[in-house]
């Protein structure tokens, strides 16, 4: 594996990018109308690691990712893989691999003759439509049209079609719908694979504990805007300090003047100050003058501070 | 590029029914309309006492040929809009170097579905025509290559036309119902209109329309031969119900005009389009 991770982006690409199997998404924004999806969302995917991208449905999860690959336009900001824009890429589908919701297929066409198309687009031998169909275990319904497929077997093809360029980087928005226990198994063993040859996977999920298994950073997104980035390591062992106060207010400004800005008001009434220790929030609550009637360390479990994260979806 | 492009649009057109689905109904078309005679006949009263020398062949050729540009227009707009109704756009333009290759590619291969379709027709309708027509004097080599050769054309433009028409709206049931409200009604009206006003200059414009343009382009050749060269103008423009008709290669012209609006059109609404 770690032989493998130095194989790509060494040298020069012959495709015309940089190689470097990175994907910087830098300001994004894209506006609906009045409809803000996605607001000024600046992240990186560093090569040979597994992204998660997380957030509540309806978060911009897959407007993001549509920017990445140049379906939809950004309102602003850029989003870039291999230090280009998708449209930019001479040979997008031989550098990155995409697995997107309603992605559809031609109900009539058999997931072969659908396969040998884009082989076909994307310059590879038909052999690869072999390797691929085997590599996501369709050998057998290569031949029945797509139409009569199950949502698990439609995953798989679409999964098939994003390997087909042998990409080194690979996008999948929630890929495990559809997907029956094994075939999450299959698919976490095979995100692994994929990453520990030094390639890029970012991977959507609503669900923290989908990917909890999968993931080595976590990018959280909320109402369009990154909530949290970083190791999940970092996410998992971040402490929470829970105030009750009688003016929250006070003390949120407060805080958030003292650096202390991730602070969240919760259902009871208390503060969540996130990244803070007890003795600092008092310290800062004593400074500012402001009644403290509880302070309480808290280290949350990633599914609570996840669903801190994003709450208030809707 | 182009070339890997056109390939996956070959594989995509042969792997579905639609084009041969389409073919079908053309066919028995033409067989039908050189079987009995086709308009021309008809308006020519092709009775016994006939010139035992006129070809109609040649006209009833050109108006399947007609018939086969509508479908060759439909093709186009069902194969390019389907990619939007079944979703696979998204396939395909992640799997090419941008979307402007993939629309050229895509007209290139309606065209050529066209194409196909023209040549389907010369066949079928040459052997309707034979069967259909005895009485008559089959047309000569050089005239019916000509008509057949403009039909190609005219089905090829047709083809792109429709599939730009497809990329530009990205609604199967809407493209379908504007191409035919607009080929079997908006545009006969609009000739009405056109060729009844007194202005002759108000009333060429009908020539100019893409249907009248590509039928103009059809009926050019056959009318000529039926009538000779002096006459063959005023019947090209009782056959296409136009006034003031260009020649063959002029309809033609217009038509590619019409069919390059199309695609530019296609390329800018097509090229922004978030595909979501």
């Amino acid at each position: 594996m770690v032989a493998n991770s130095g194989r790509i982006g060494t040298v020069t690409s012959p495709r015309g990018d940089d190689g470097s199997g990175r994907i910087t998404v830098h300001g994004l924004t894209k506006r609906f109308g009045p409809v803000s999806a996605v607001e000024d969302l600046t992240f990186a995917v560093e090569r040979g690691t597994v992204t998660g991208f997380l957030g509540p449905n309806g978060s911009g999860k897959t407007t993001t990712l549509r920017m990445l690959l140049g379906l939809v336009a950004p309102t602003a900001g850029e989003a870039r893989i291999n230090g280009l824009r998708f449209g930019e890429l001479p040979h997008p589908a031989r550098v990155v691999g995409a697995v997107l919701e309603a992605q559809g297929f031609h109900p009539a066409r058999s997931a072969r003759a659908h396969l040998a198309a884009c082989a076909a687009a994307i310059r590879v031998p038909d052999a690869a439509v072999g390797h691929v169909l085997t590599a996501v275990g369709l050998d057998t319904a290569a031949g029945r049209p797509v139409g009569g497929f199950s949502l698990g077997m439609a995953q798989r093809l679409a999964l098939a079609t994003a390997l087909l360029g042998d990409p080194q980087v690979l996008v999948l928005d929630e890929p495990a719908n559809g997907l029956d226990p094994e075939g999450i198994a299959w698919l976490r063993a095979f995100v692994r694979g994929f990453a520990a040859q030094g390639r890029t996977v970012l991977v959507s999920s609503h669900a923290l504990a989908e990917v909890e298994q999968t993931v080595d950073h976590v990018v959280v997104i909320n109402r369009g805007r990154c909530v949290h980035q970083g190791p999940l390591a970092r996410l998992r062992g971040r402490p929470r300090v829970l105030v009750a106060c009688p003016d929250p207010a006070r003390l949120a400004e407060a805080l958030t003047k003292a650096g202390l800005g991730e602070i969240e008001s919760r259902r009871d009434g208390r503060l969540a100050v996130t990244g803070a220790d007890p003795a600092r929030v008092g310290d800062v609550a004593l400074a500012a003058g402001v009644a403290v009637h509880g302070l309480e360390a808290e280290r949350v479990d990633l599914e609570q501070l996840y669903f801190g994260l994003t709450a208030g979806a809707r | 590029m182009i070339a890997a492009l056109l390939r996956s649009e070959l594989r995509k057109t042969r792997s579905t029914k639609l084009w041969w689905g389409l073919l079908v109904p053309v066919a028995l078309l033409t067989l039908l309309v050189n079987l009995f005679g086709g308009v021309f006949t008809l308006a020519l009263g092709a009775g016994p006492d006939a010139e035992d020398r006129l070809p109609l062949l040649l006209a009833s050729l050109a108006y399947s040929l007609a018939l086969a540009a509508t479908f060759s227009g439909v093709y186009g707009a069902i194969s390019a809009a389907g990619e939007f109704r079944h979703r696979t756009i998204t396939t395909t333009y992640l799997t090419a170097p941008g979307r402007g290759p993939v629309l050229v590619a895509k007209l290139l291969v309606a065209a050529g579905v066209g194409a196909v379709y023209a040549l389907v027709t010369a066949v079928v309708g040459a052997f309707g025509g034979l069967v259909g027509q005895e009485s008559t004097q089959f047309p000569e080599t050089g005239a019916l290559l000509g008509v057949v050769a403009i039909g190609a054309g005219v089905c090829a433009l047709w083809g792109a036309l429709g599939a730009a028409l497809g990329t530009a709206l990205g609604n199967q049931v809407t493209v379908l119902v504007l191409l035919l409200v607009y080929v079997l009604l908006g545009e006969p009206l609009l000739s009405l209109l056109l060729t009844a006003n007194d202005s002759p200059a108000v009333a060429g414009i009908s020539a100019y329309l893409p249907v009248n343009a590509g039928e103009v382009a059809l009926y050019d050749v056959p009318a000529r031969v039926l009538v000779g060269p002096a006459d063959g103008a005023e019947l090209l423009g009782l056959a296409a119900g136009v006034s003031g008709p260009p020649s063959w290669w002029g309809g033609l012209l217009v038509l590619a005009g019409w069919a390059a609006v199309t695609g530019a059109l296609a390329g800018v609404v097509g090229g922004r389009r978030d595909i979501t």
